[in-house]
């Protein structure tokens, strides 16, 4: 082996185990509060509009409604066992005891956010019946899966 | 028999009837009820800000009911607490199995004064100790509304309670410190009837103190720490403080709060959960004035950091 190939070798195997470190290094509790961190962040602007609080404006829904549609699809990936405890984390027990349970939950709220994007609501009237019930996904998750620590 | 041992059993006698005369259920008397025709309409109102599906509505597949399954009183939820397994009873209008055969005077007893027909203690995890604050023509007005839901067949098994808890008698000591039908607190204010209403509601029906106070050695309430904030009762996690010194009354308007009980958002649009979801959901169905007074008597008691 030419001396070239083994400084090559080595420094594949260094950037791989880099790579595994940084991967290892994801810590999923930290994640998916920053996720769920951004849903809310992301539900404020539009739930003002539906208060009345500010005038429609149909590409801050659509951008919200975007944030959701990826938590929705990155969200549940990140209760592996181990992680029930920890950190500031607001999971419940239920998760792991009722995963089909929690799973169901999330695939509403996925549900709820598509055909929200799907309808693309572009006044305020037609944002109630069809962001509406992405809302009401909301507490069809916490009333089971989250603990509030106040 | 020596006088000694005579003057002994004698004293045992005495202080077993003492006993006996201080655990005594204490119903109200048969002429107690005032006239009132009895209002379904209005007793529908009671029967959301009382909570009474909460628990009485029979679970679906192990969760609590949704939609038309609230109407559906047929028990059967179980409370794993520390004093043992307490069964949610079927009070459906179901005339053997529920409680659609009860007269009007019963049912105010079981309400308010936490005695069954037959006579005997029930256990606080009914929540009759904030029952007994309310207008008794709001007890009988909700029994109207009761009578017109679905009766459910289905006797539950009773509790199953460790000892000294499961001997219902010794409930009548536990009454005679806790039971009563005065007000947590004296409410006066500019607004002063929006604030008895709202006071009427957390103190009375809506029962929240039940969750929202810390309890003693005993397990009753601590009206120095009135509403602010207790452990879980159903696992880990906190019930937060609710009087102006917890985060959420001191940060949020009347109107935040009224919001709150009516979509289940804060103002940070993060949604209400946990038990408080089923709270939410009946606080929903009450009328707008109904969560303004509850907002104006939260805002309006003393802070208890």
């Amino acid at each position: 082996m030419s001396k070239t190939k083994k400084v090559c070798i080595a420094f594949a195997a260094a950037t791989m185990g880099f790579a595994l470190t940084a991967v290892a290094a994801i810590d999923p509790i930290e994640k998916r509060s920053e996720i769920m961190k951004g849903v809310g962040k992301a539900a404020k602007p539009v739930g003002k509009m539906f208060k009345g609080e500010s005038d429609y404006d149909a590409a801050v829904v659509a951008e919200s409604l975007q944030t959701w549609k990826e938590a929705a699809m990155r969200f549940g990936r990140l209760f592996p066992e181990g992680t029930e405890s920890g950190g500031d984390t607001e999971a419940a027990p239920a998760i792991w005891e009722d995963r089909a349970g929690f799973e169901e939950a999330l695939k509403e709220f996925l549900g709820a956010v598509n055909a929200a994007i799907e309808a693309d609501p572009q006044t305020l009237d037609a944002a109630k019946p069809t962001v509406g019930p992405v809302f009401k996904t909301c507490k069809g998750c916490h009333d089971n899966y989250r603990i509030k620590k106040d | 028999m020596g006088r000694l041992a005579a003057y002994g059993v004698a004293l045992l006698a005495v202080g077993a009837a003492l006993a006996w005369w201080l655990t005594a259920p204490q119903p109200f008397a048969a002429d107690y009820l005032p006239e009132h025709t009895a209002d379904a309409a209005a007793g529908e109102q009671i029967f959301w800000a009382g909570g009474c599906a909460s628990c009485h509505a029979t679970p679906v597949d192990g969760k609590r009911a949704k939609g038309d399954g609230k109407f559906r009183l047929g028990g059967g939820l179980e409370l794993d607490t520390p004093y043992g397994v307490f069964r949610v009873p079927n009070i459906s209008s179901h005339p053997q199995d529920g409680i659609g055969s009860w007269t009007m005077l019963q049912f105010v007893n079981a309400m308010q004064r936490g005695v069954s027909p037959g006579g005997q203690h029930y256990y606080p995890a009914f929540p009759y100790t904030s029952y007994a604050r309310m207008p008794v023509t709001d007890v009988m007005d909700l029994k109207a509304y009761l009578d017109t839901l679905p009766a459910i067949a289905g006797v539950i098994d009773d509790h199953a309670l460790g000892f000294p808890w499961k001997v219902r008698r010794g409930l009548g000591l536990w009454k005679r410190r806790y039971l009563t039908a005065e007000p947590v607190l004296a409410v006066t204010g500019d607004d002063s009837d929006t604030l008895r209403r709202g006071q009427l509601l957390v103190e009375g029906a809506g029962h929240c103190g039940e969750c929202h106070t810390p309890r003693d050695d005993f397990g009753g309430l601590d009206p120095t720490r009135w509403l602010a904030g207790a452990p879980n009762p159903d696992g880990p996690g906190r019930i937060p403080n609710i009087t102006p010194a917890g985060k959420g009354v001191s940060e949020w308007s009347a109107g935040d709060i009224s919001y709150y009980l009516e979509a289940g958002f804060t103002p940070d649009f993060d949604s209400v959960g946990g038990s408080m979801v089923a709270v939410q959901e009946n606080m929903a169905q009450l009328t707008p004035e109904d969560r303004e007074a509850i907002a104006a008597y939260l805002k309006a008691i003393p802070a208890v950091p």
